[in-house]
């Protein structure tokens, strides 16, 4: 298999030019993951590390498995029925399908923003609250919620009418609000399922702007379609393509993972090649 | 006229025939009804007890009864009802044999006549655990009765809260429990309160399962929880038994007033229904 | 708004700059290099190519992943392709200033001519002023201060001919035709350096304009 297909030895074959991305700590390890929906194998046999403070994306047709893949990070996977997870998910180290794990205290640490907007038919305040109040976290409610908001670069639009429906909120904002709640729980890693899917152009770039600022802080890991948003954002991009098998059977694999610059400038494997310049879809 | 337009022509005057002959019989009964009853829609109806003399006989003990029911119905149906449907939609494993089961027999239970819910309470409850023929055994049996209701419309209020709240919440650390009660419970309040008060207006118009247990017909006392009573539809009833002319008018009046409470149930349910109705 | 975009086309308009930077040494260097008779310098200056060609090699790098990640449009596709041709001019520009210095080190011991020299050192104060010119009008997106580039080439050009001129009259010793053949690349490289800088001129007023235009059509 190809060296430079897995995230252990890609990073170290290239010569470290200035302008390159410089990992730091894996926070994730995957290992021969596997995730199958009541038999049907949706993606398989993924290796890859996920580097800490830094944008990883996952790139690919529909069909090949990312959104599956990303889900796996936060155990979101176990509310699907009929989910099974083969391999190791490693986070810092620690096997997080290990049989003691609580997955309420994963997603704790691990969050994650959905494609389409979801806040919840509350205020504004108590969608940011949410989180905190669940898990039973100390502090002043007040300050976590301004500190949320003004990190996800919302305070400002909103700390007037703070008490007013969230679903007042354009969907740009709204899916900041999501964001804001993710943060008001001091998460370490942040999953964003196509975060910017459903917005317009403008607030695409918002969200955008706003991960460059987050990744300061936390380490991201986004699904996306649009590869060019993978090309501006991401700082390690894995694409993943979909295989099908004689009896018409579709399966995920992962293709290449590298730095973005070099996944889109000098791409390894021919398919990587041809998804990106639009060749094949 | 062309064929197709004359063909829509007929069509619609069809679809206006039929609201008008539906709505004309209702129009006839109301007026009827009115006509006779108004006169006799005085204080002294909601006051007295019944008595021989149409001019002090009132319907009091009978509209105490029916409102106890009611109260005793709701603090039964709803929490029996909610917590099923709670377990159906958000805790059972949809595939295994006996929650499929439940849901069949919930869907069955909807349509059996009332009167055989009469004869379960007569056996069970009045005799078999020698509850008597009470105002409690009535309410429990009425409970029964619009259970599946309540079930039936509190799941589609809990399936109707969209998926990706749960998402969410769940995506944020809350555990099951505090996904339901935080989430999908709040936002299921208004259809499980329409769901609520239209079975109560349902329940509050059987006759049948009472008259089973033994809900008499002459009353003149107060009702209490643990004794005989009468409800509204059979007081009517009774008032129309007797010879007196005076006393159908009175029984009309007192359609009017059951019509009242459950025209108010039912307003109340559309305003909730309307007020906190979402646009997800 | 798409902040990590406008910082790093900043960031590559910044190392042209520095690139730019590096050949007007390169060029001060070459001019002294001839007009003194210094080998040293000559020596110095080629090897300080190396550094104007990683400057170089980086504002390349820079550009492909530039396009290659932020999908520049419109004005910002317009700055990224000047700054690719202005980079390759600059390049070109350190290449000629080392043709210089190696044709110095050439015409070790052979006579100098004062005239010559004296005009070398104004032609090289004038290619030294015209980088100048065509750098600050890309930054300041000047087009008039680009346009004016091609008047001060007209005095470079007019400098290299009274070069030319000059040196058919001193050609009569073998070693004073030598040294003039010589002297005659090196006046042609300074020209060429000026030619380079009217480019860049050019392409400033693409950006400007978004029309590519010759400043002069005739071949000069």
């Amino acid at each position: 298999m190809n060296r430079t297909q897995t995230g252990l030895d890609a990073v170290h074959l290239d010569p470290v030019r200035a302008t390159d991305f410089v990992p730091r700590e894996p926070v994730f390890q995957l290992r021969d993951l596997s995730v199958s929906y009541s038999g049907n194998v949706a993606i398989r046999d993924v290796t890859l590390d996920v580097y800490e403070k830094a944008v990883t994306a996952f790139i690919g047709p529909s069909g090949c498995g990312k959104s599956t893949l990303i889900r796996c990070f936060d155990r979101m996977n176990d509310l699907v029925p009929g989910a099974k997870v083969d391999g190791d998910v490693l986070y810092h180290g620690e096997d997080l399908y290990a049989p003691g794990v609580d997955p309420v205290e994963v997603r704790r640490r691990i969050g994650m923003v959905f494609q389409k907007p979801n806040p919840f038919p509350k205020s504004i305040y108590d969608n940011v609250a949410f989180g905190p109040r669940v898990l039973g976290l100390k502090g002043t409610m007040d300050l976590r919620v301004e500190q949320a908001l003004q990190q996800a670069a919302l305070w400002d639009e909103v700390k007037d009418r703070l008490k007013e429906s969230a679903l007042g909120l354009s969907g740009g904002q709204q899916q900041r609000l999501c964001i804001a709640r993710c943060l008001a729980v001091e998460p370490d890693v942040i999953l964003m399922d196509e975060p910017a899917s459903a917005l317009d152009p403008i607030s695409t770039t918002r969200i955008e702007d706003l991960m460059h600022e987050l990744k300061r802080d936390y380490t991201i890991v986004i699904v996306t379609h649009n590869m060019q948003q993978a090309a501006r954002v991401a700082d390690m991009t894995a694409f993943f393509s979909v295989e099908v098998a004689p009896d018409g059977k579709r399966t995920g694999v992962l293709v290449e993972y590298d730095r973005t610059a070099k996944i889109f400038t000098t791409p390894a494997d021919q398919r990587t090649e041809d998804y990106v310049t639009g060749r094949f879809g | 006229m062309t064929g197709r337009a004359l063909k829509g022509g007929i069509f619609k005057a069809l679809l206006l025939f039929s609201l008008f002959v539906g709505f004309l019989m209702l129009v006839v009964l109301l007026v009827d009804v009115f006509k006779d009853g108004l006169p006799y829609l005085d204080l002294a109806l909601l006051t007295n007890p019944p008595s021989s003399d149409p001019e002090i006989a009132g319907a009091r003990p009978a509209i105490l009864a029916t409102l106890y029911i009611g109260i005793l119905l709701l603090l039964f149906v709803v929490p029996i009802g909610v917590f099923t449907a709670i377990y159906l939609e958000e805790y059972a494993n949809k595939t295994r044999w006996y929650n499929k089961l439940l849901e069949i027999n919930i869907q069955n239970l909807a349509a059996v006549p009332s009167i055989v819910y009469g004869i379960l309470g007569l056996a069970f409850l009045v005799r078999g655990i020698g509850l008597g023929r009470v105002l409690l055994a009535g309410a429990m049996i009425l409970t029964l009765l619009v259970l599946p209701t309540v079930i039936i419309a509190s799941r589609e209020a809990i399936r109707s809260v969209p998926d990706s709240i749960r998402q969410g919440a769940y995506a944020l650390g809350a555990t099951q429990w505090q996904v339901v009660s935080r989430q999908v419970l709040p936002a299921a309040i208004p259809g499980i309160a329409t769901g609520s008060i239209l079975a109560l207006s349902r329940a509050i118009g059987e006759t049948a399962p009472l008259i089973m247990i033994g809900a008499v017909t002459y009353i003149s006392f107060d009702p209490t929880i643990l004794g005989p009573f009468t409800a509204l539809p059979i007081q009517i009833y009774s008032f129309l038994r007797l010879p007196q002319e005076e006393f159908k008018l009175l029984a009309a009046a007192s359609i009017i007033v059951l019509l009242a409470i459950l025209l108010t149930l039912n307003a109340f349910a559309i305003f909730i229904r309307n007020r906190y109705r979402r646009s997800w | 708004m798409r902040i990590s975009f406008q910082e790093e086309l900043d960031e590559l308009e910044g190392s042209l700059h520095m690139e730019g930077e590096l050949v007007l040494r390169s060029l001060r260097g070459a001019v002294e290099a001839v007009c003194g008779q210094d080998l040293e310098l000559a020596d110095e200056v080629i090897a300080f190519d190396d550094d104007v060609d990683a400057q170089y090699f980086q504002v390349e790098q820079g550009i492909e992943l530039l396009l290659a990640r932020q999908t520049p449009v419109a004005s910002d596709l317009r700055l990224v392709l000047a700054i690719l041709k202005d980079n390759l001019h600059l390049e070109r520009m350190g290449d000629l200033c080392v043709t210089i210095a190696k044709l110095t080190k050439l015409t070790k011991g052979l006579p100098p001519d004062e005239t010559l020299l004296e005009g070398f050192r104004e032609m090289g104060e004038r290619a030294e002023q015209m980088i100048r010119v065509a750098l600050r009008s890309l930054e300041q997106r000047d087009r008039v201060a680009a346009e004016s580039l091609l008047e001060l080439d007209e005095l470079i050009d007019r400098a290299n001919r009274r070069i030319v001129n000059r040196l058919l009259e001193i050609g009569h010793e073998v070693e004073q035709r030598e040294w003039g053949l010589r002297m005659i690349l090196v006046s042609r490289c300074l020209e060429r350096i000026g030619d380079h800088a009217v480019d860049i001129g050019e392409q400033t007023a693409y950006l400007v304009t978004g029309e590519f235009r010759e400043f002069t059509d005739a071949s000069h």
